[in-house]
């Protein structure tokens, strides 16, 4: 059944649909899967527009900085750590608005592992200060 | 395949006058294959007449459960060939994130609630855990998912060598929290690809639109709603399933009428009734 999203997957959309924090969902391979309406001011950009986007595109869109203001490498994104380490994953990290202001957030992902300790991918949730 | 509707009803046996075109009984289906397979498909109270059905023949059976709510297992005690010494029974279903299959089983099958434990049944039985899983039984590879219901709950794909496609999924909301069905890419909706394009769909049809209204994260799917969820499968045969216990003959006769008129669905659509055998 190539293609089709388990279900840890297709709920976690669901919820991410319907809840006002920012959200993105990644699956075990880091594609940006899903971000919900509240998310599209992080990449400035709709989901309908972009569509599902590889590791290496979606974190090149987020312009994250840390606290001392040096870029955050792809690899170190929370829900790229989350995924790797399989543990959820806080930090915080500033990023850019599209109107060239600076945001401070805090970012917490968590891996979505199911049953058998099977890994579906990681939900990142993002809280302004 | 031969596919047989044993028991239709959802969530408690329905018996009486009332209900005696449709059927009382809870989710059963049996299927026989080309090579003389025997595949059961949830253990309601169906069960019973299912077993009465067999001839004897049988070496293997393999039950193939997809969750463990009451109306699905109800039977299981009361399968003949449990307490035939000797059969080899095969028990497929989804353990939960902290019991084992056999646990969950056994929390029914064991005093008070039954007399018998499952380990003094004489049969050889073997269970199987499933979620997200292909395995080979005899002539069927089948295919398993987990899907929109309370509690870990699988449906099934059934596939012939070389033959037709079976899809079962009784218990079934593919449209909670999703203001977008049926209009989501399938593979964004629960069992849309366990659905795709299967010469024959089970699927529940529980309710009416009003009564899913206010059993909205039940687990169950408005009849509109099993309709557009076949329609998106692209199925070639849909089987409206799982009746609601307060759906009298009579009741079924107009929604499934009134709901076939307004969808006007391109695909073939027979509601399920008790005895029903489609062969496909």
């Amino acid at each position: 059944m190539a293609g089709s999203k388990s279900i840890q997957i297709i709920l976690a959309r669901q919820l991410a649909s319907c809840v006002a924090a920012p959200i993105l969902l990644v699956d075990t391979e880091g594609t940006l899967v899903y971000y919900n309406e509240s998310a599209e001011e992080i990449f400035n950009r709709r989901f309908d527009e972009t569509g599902e986007m590889g590791a290496d595109e979606w974190t090149s869109l987020i312009a994250a900085r840390d606290d001392d203001r040096n870029p955050v490498a792809a690899d170190q994104r929370p829900a790229l750590r989350a995924i790797a380490q399989r543990q959820p994953v806080w930090q915080t990290i500033w990023t850019r608005r599209a109107d060239g202001e600076w945001r401070h957030l805090h970012v917490t992902a968590f891996p979505l592992i199911g049953e058998r300790d099977t890994l579906f991918g990681a939900m990142c949730i993002f809280w302004e200060f | 395949m031969i596919v047989t509707l044993w028991g239709t009803r959802g969530s408690l046996p329905t018996p009486g006058p009332e209900t005696a075109r449709y059927g009382g009984n809870t989710s059963c289906v049996g299927v026989q294959g080309r090579e003389g397979t025997v595949l059961v498909l949830d253990a309601g109270t169906g069960i019973r007449r299912l077993a009465a059905s067999l001839d004897g023949a049988a070496r293997r059976i393999d039950i193939l459960l997809t969750h463990l709510h009451m109306d699905h297992i109800q039977g299981l005690g009361f399968f003949g060939p449990l307490y035939r010494a000797g059969l080899e029974v095969h028990i497929w279903g989804p353990a939960s994130s902290k019991l084992t299959l056999q646990e969950r089983l056994a929390r029914y099958l064991s005093p008070p609630l039954f007399p018998v434990c499952l380990r003094e049944l004489p049969s050889e039985i073997t269970l199987h855990e499933v979620a997200c899983d292909d395995f080979d039984i005899g002539e069927f590879r089948v295919s398993s998912a987990l899907v929109c219901h309370p509690g870990p709950t699988v449906g099934y794909r059934i596939a012939e060598a070389g033959g037709s496609v079976l899809t079962y999924l009784p218990d079934h909301e593919p449209a909670l929290g999703t203001g977008s069905f049926p209009s989501l890419p399938r593979a964004w909706v629960s069992g849309g690809n366990l659905a795709a394009d299967a010469d024959l769909l089970i699927h529940d049809s529980q309710y009416d639109a009003h009564q899913y209204r206010h059993h909205v994260g039940w687990g169950h799917s408005s009849l509109m709603q099993s309709l557009d969820f076949a329609k998106l499968s692209e199925v070639k045969h849909f089987v409206p399933f799982h009746h609601d216990p307060g759906h009298t003959d009579v009741d079924l006769d107009r929604l499934f009428g009134e709901a076939i008129a307004e969808a006007k669905p391109a695909y073939e659509v027979t509601p399920g009734r008790e005895g029903a055998t489609f062969n496909i």
